[in-house]
């Protein structure tokens, strides 16, 4: 058993399949870089973790591929994870009278279209049931929530109408939502100094 | 012995393939497990080839702990599809 | 003698990882590649680590502790990945 030993690792004709191994980081490198869903590029980051550990270790430095494997796979990874699971997702605040049951059809087929959309942007769709108009308004006030949907008073047309504080999510569901059921339309909040 | 080596490292490129090219993200997650035990087999056969003590002890550990964070990422994408 | 047992562990194992990583190529269902990936991946892997430790007997500790974390965390993985992912796939549906 020899501790610390300094090994200058030399590449030999005989060490060839080094190349080999070495080959592999760049090719899981651009498999992260042309990944466009980010959970997926998520778990090709960890492939990309345990094969650049296996390079390192291979070439002698134990220590970084000890780190490697322990913060740059595990750790980070994980909190990755969790990150994009909380900031990837659009929260669409609507009443708890017309949540979508068997008799809402209208509802259930916008909140369908709106789940295509925000699916094919990668973005979650978490909905936000409130008890009445007043909490709904409050909570989109208070940048709780993204949008609101909810049912309009004297229905026209377009029996739903749905609100947006978030421009780009706006700018996104104006070019893509062709549905007839709602009306959209983008409220500029002002910025709030206090933190909620 | 470098024969095997270059047969571990051909079995290596399979499941980095099917990552590549499979949408379904529990397939990923497949290919991730698969490629992280065959990541510290190499580095265990290296360490042999090599008689180097050090680089063995790594590749238990990330043997062991490769393991662990599998699944700590895959009970958070099954939350991730609860929602 | 003994030289030759191990390189024949370490080609067995070489033999089982192929085998059990091929299917993952197909377009099976993720059960049935869990299957043969965590059968015949860790019984590949444990040939190749009993291989190794014929060979070089002098790092005895290390290698079997890598056989025992090795049989230990695959069959828990395993049981870990069949459980989330039938679940997740059940909402999806």
């Amino acid at each position: 058993m020899c501790w610390p030993t300094v090994r200058v690792v030399e590449v030999t004709v005989n060490d060839s399949y080094l190349y080999a191994i070495i080959l592999l980081m760049p090719l899981t490198a651009f498999m992260v870089i042309f990944q466009a869903n980010p959970y997926h590029a998520l778990v090709i980051r960890g492939i990309l973790g345990a094969v650049s550990a296996l390079v390192y270790a291979v070439l002698g430095a134990a220590d970084v591929a000890l780190t490697e494997a322990l913060v740059g796979t595990m750790l980070a990874i994980t909190l990755y994870a969790i990150a994009v699971r909380s900031s990837l997702v659009l929260r669409l605040g609507i009443l708890r009278e017309d949540e979508p049951e068997a008799e809402n059809l209208d509802l259930k087929r916008l909140i369908a279209d709106l789940h295509s959309i925000t699916s094919k942007k990668h973005l979650r769709l978490e909905l936000v049931p409130y008890e009445d108009r007043h909490a709904l308004q409050q909570a989109l006030w208070k940048k709780e929530i993204h949008a609101t949907c909810s049912r309009l008073c004297q229905p026209e047309e377009a029996r739903y109408e749905t609100t947006i504080r978030v421009e780009y999510l706006y700018e996104i569901l104006k070019t893509e939502l062709s549905s007839p059921i709602t009306s959209l339309s983008y409220l500029n909040l002002p910025t709030l100094e206090e933190k909620h | 012995m470098n024969l095997i080596l270059i047969a571990t490292i051909a079995a290596l490129v399979i499941p980095m393939y099917e990552a590549a090219q499979d949408n379904d993200i529990w397939q990923k997650m497949l290919a991730f497990s698969s490629i992280a035990t065959k990541a510290s087999i190499v580095i265990l056969i290296v360490s042999v080839l090599r008689d180097d003590w050090m680089i063995g002890v790594v590749g238990v550990i990330i043997l062991s702990v490769g393991n662990a964070a599998l699944m700590l990422l895959a009970q958070i994408l099954k939350r991730l599809n609860e929602l | 003698m003994i030289d030759i047992l191990g390189y024949t562990c370490i080609v067995i194992g070489i033999a089982f990882w192929f085998w059990g990583t091929w299917p993952l190529i197909g377009d099976r269902s993720v059960l049935f590649k869990l299957h043969s990936l965590s059968v015949a991946d860790t019984l590949g892997s444990m040939s190749i680590i009993l291989g190794l430790l014929l060979k070089l007997p002098s790092e005895w500790p290390l290698l079997i502790l890598a056989l025992i974390s090795l049989a230990i965390w695959n069959t828990v993985l395993g049981y870990v990945l069949a459980y989330c992912s039938s679940s997740g796939g059940d909402r999806e549906r």
